[in-house]
């Protein structure tokens, strides 16, 4: 649905800013102005040298935002609360199985078995919310007391260490995952099953009367929400060089906020990736400027919150303005 | 292919809840010695009754159309609140007053926003949650002091007694303010009107329903009464903790939508939320009382929740939506 009036809206003059305007919202004018007080207050720390050690800092988020994302464009309350315990069950069975008890350091089986526990979690996700049709709120709630379980189970306590390779995605090498996200959502773009997608995301019931499989894009969508957070996981285990129960859990909620931010439609059917990653890395942003000017770390969680909302509220009002502009 | 009406009906789903607390009770009385001891069963009505008091709101947002996730940190804000300002030496009946008419605020904040301009309430609740926890930290500075006053640790005390009944008055006083809470979504104007928002947002607008006003009292309740179980909570445990409230996040979901409540909106009871606040708590008690580390507690509630809603709590398939 958001496929028609993106082109017919695009050819109008600066049709293209327009475009991304209405798609992304907020988010970027918000980047913008966030990058310049962050230069200005620790240029050092975002010279281009840094950016390496900068991105890897920021990636987790980032990641746990993209995979947020395309379970949420599925709609009717499509959401995936389980993307941050994926990450620690991920990093727990990483660092703590593979390489410390087995002796497997190797990236063709770390990558691999990170993407394998990403899609079998998202199948489960997926077959939970899509064909035993429980809400996906609660689904997903499910999986991530499971996973929180398990991984307290196998991890009672931080511990490991990771193979060099693995250390270089925290360094020189840490836009190589999400580089491989994009390039596989690209993928996406390019097959049916995203027009597919955004349809049911915007009518379900349209889109299964047009005879859109619905249940099987949903189940989809969870699938590669899955996969997103099994490599997500690594760019935790990455930054955090060890194996750490306590950490991932808390990516939810922000991944969530960080979504929202960048314009995707918490109802479906609306936005992208792009604009996800540009909510993920804004939020990095505002607690990394927060964080430079010395404040508390409570300071820090009030000015979140609010810059959220504030946030939020703008590109909801900015979007109210759009729609009576076009109306006229 | 349709399911019978009888059998998708809330009322059906309300008594699967009720049937299933029954069930797992049995089930530990069987496999645990003392499961059904007098003080057991006293403990587990007072710790569904605080759970159920936090899911007053969450039943309410949803039904509406919404959801509530400040709830644990209104929670924690009220328990904070109360101790501190108690501690300082405040008559308590003023230090609830004040917390009434905050926690009323915050929440119909929370409303406005989400219907004021649209925005998913699950983000704005969040971000608004957020902004309320930082605030008490920083008021705190992280160290919370105070306690409870003896009145309060008295009306939830599990030891307690009303006369020679041996339950404390929470338990009666939750009776009483449950028949209310059902009398008012089956008899009065805005319960009628809550669910007519919740099935149907635009039928409700031509029926001169305002949903602005709807949502500002809706969510405005629900921080009322997460505001309570964070005073309630405070005499069951105490001393004053500012995330006291973390576990409440999913389980008022999770109670609210095992009681049968359907999270589009529009369906629900809050007689099944009761049942659900049961159910969570007996599967926490049994597993706990089988000898379960916290962490695979943790892991085989999932496991339940998963189990309970997809024999019950199943949507309909989309083409029966048509």
């Amino acid at each position: 649905m958001t496929a028609f009036t993106d082109t017919s809206t695009a050819p109008r003059s600066g049709g293209l800013v327009r475009a991304i305007w209405r798609r992304i919202g907020f988010a970027p004018a918000l980047l913008i102005v966030l990058l310049i007080i962050n230069i200005w207050l620790n240029p050092v720390r975002f010279a281009p040298g840094n950016w390496g050690i900068l991105i890897g800092l920021a990636a987790p988020l980032i990641g746990a935002a993209l995979a947020s994302t395309p379970a949420i464009l599925g709609g009717r309350g499509g959401i995936d609360v389980s993307v941050g315990p994926t990450m620690g069950f991920v990093n727990a069975i990483v660092v703590k199985v593979l390489i410390t008890d087995l002796g497997l350091s190797s990236p063709f089986v770390i990558i691999v078995a990170a993407l394998l526990i990403g899609l079998a979690v998202g199948a489960v996700n997926g077959f939970l919310a899509a064909y035993v049709r429980i809400q996906p709120i609660v689904a997903t709630l499910g999986t991530y007391l499971i996973l929180i379980g398990v991984t307290l189970t196998i991890l009672p306590a931080p511990m490991g260490s990771v193979p060099d390779w693995l250390k270089t995605l925290n360094g020189p090498l840490s836009i190589v995952p999400l580089v491989v996200v994009f390039l596989i959502w690209w993928g996406v773009r390019q097959v049916p099953y995203y027009d597919q997608l955004m349809a049911t995301g915007s009518d379900d019931r349209a889109a299964y009367t047009a005879g859109v499989p619905v249940p099987f894009v949903r189940f989809l969508s969870y699938v590669i929400t899955g996969l997103f957070a099994g490599i997500a996981g690594l760019m935790l285990t990455a930054l955090i060089g060890s194996a750490d129960a306590n950490i991932a859990p808390s990516y939810t909620l922000i991944a969530i906020s960080a979504v929202a931010l960048g314009g995707v439609s918490l109802a479906g059917g609306r936005g992208g990736l792009i604009g996800a990653a540009i909510g993920a890395v804004d939020i990095f942003l505002i607690q990394s400027a927060l964080t430079l000017i010395n404040v508390s770390t409570f300071v820090l969680q009030i000015a979140y919150g609010t810059i959220l909302v504030i946030a939020i509220s703008l590109t909801a009002i900015q979007d109210r303005l759009e729609a009576r502009a076009r109306k006229r | 292919m349709r399911v019978p009406r009888s059998l998708d009906s809330t009322g059906a789903r309300v008594l699967g809840a009720i049937l299933i607390a029954v069930l797992l009770h049995l089930a530990g009385t069987l496999l645990i010695p003392g499961y059904s001891s007098p003080f057991a069963i006293r403990a587990m009505l007072v710790l569904a009754c605080l759970l159920a008091v936090a899911c007053v709101g969450q039943t309410l947002a949803i039904i509406i159309g919404g959801i509530d996730l400040s709830i644990p940190f209104v929670i924690g804000f009220a328990n904070v609140v109360a101790a501190q300002l108690y501690g300082d030496g405040m008559n308590f009946v003023v230090v609830c007053l004040i917390i009434a008419v905050l926690s009323l605020g915050i929440g119909a904040v929370n409303g406005a926003i989400s219907a004021g301009l649209g925005i998913h309430p699950l983000i704005v609740t969040l971000g608004i949650g957020t902004v309320i926890q930082g605030s008490v930290l920083v008021w705190t500075k992280g160290f919370p002091s105070g306690s409870a006053p003896n009145a309060v640790t008295k009306f939830v005390s599990i030891g307690g007694s009303v006369g020679p009944i041996p339950v404390p008055w929470l338990i009666p006083s939750f009776i009483v303010l449950s028949a209310l809470i059902i009398l008012v979504l089956n008899r009065t104007p805005y319960g009628r009107r809550l669910f007519a928002l919740g099935s149907n947002p635009r039928a409700a607008a031509l029926a001169l329903i305002n949903p602005l006003r709807m949502w500002m009292i809706t969510f405005a309740l629900s921080a009322f009464f997460a505001a309570g179980a964070g005073v309630l909570l405070l005499g069951f445990t105490g001393s004053a903790y500012g995330d006291v409230g973390q576990p409440y996040l999913f389980q008022t979901i999770a109670a609210v939508v095992i009681g049968g409540t359907a999270l589009v909106g529009g369906r629900g009871s809050f007689l099944g939320t009761v049942a659900g606040a049961v159910v969570l708590t007996e599967i926490n008690t049994l597993l706990i009382g089988l000898g379960l580390q916290p962490s695979l507690v943790q892991a085989a509630l999932g496991l339940v929740i998963i189990l309970l809603v997809s024999l019950y709590g199943r949507e309909r398939h989309v083409r029966a939506t048509i």
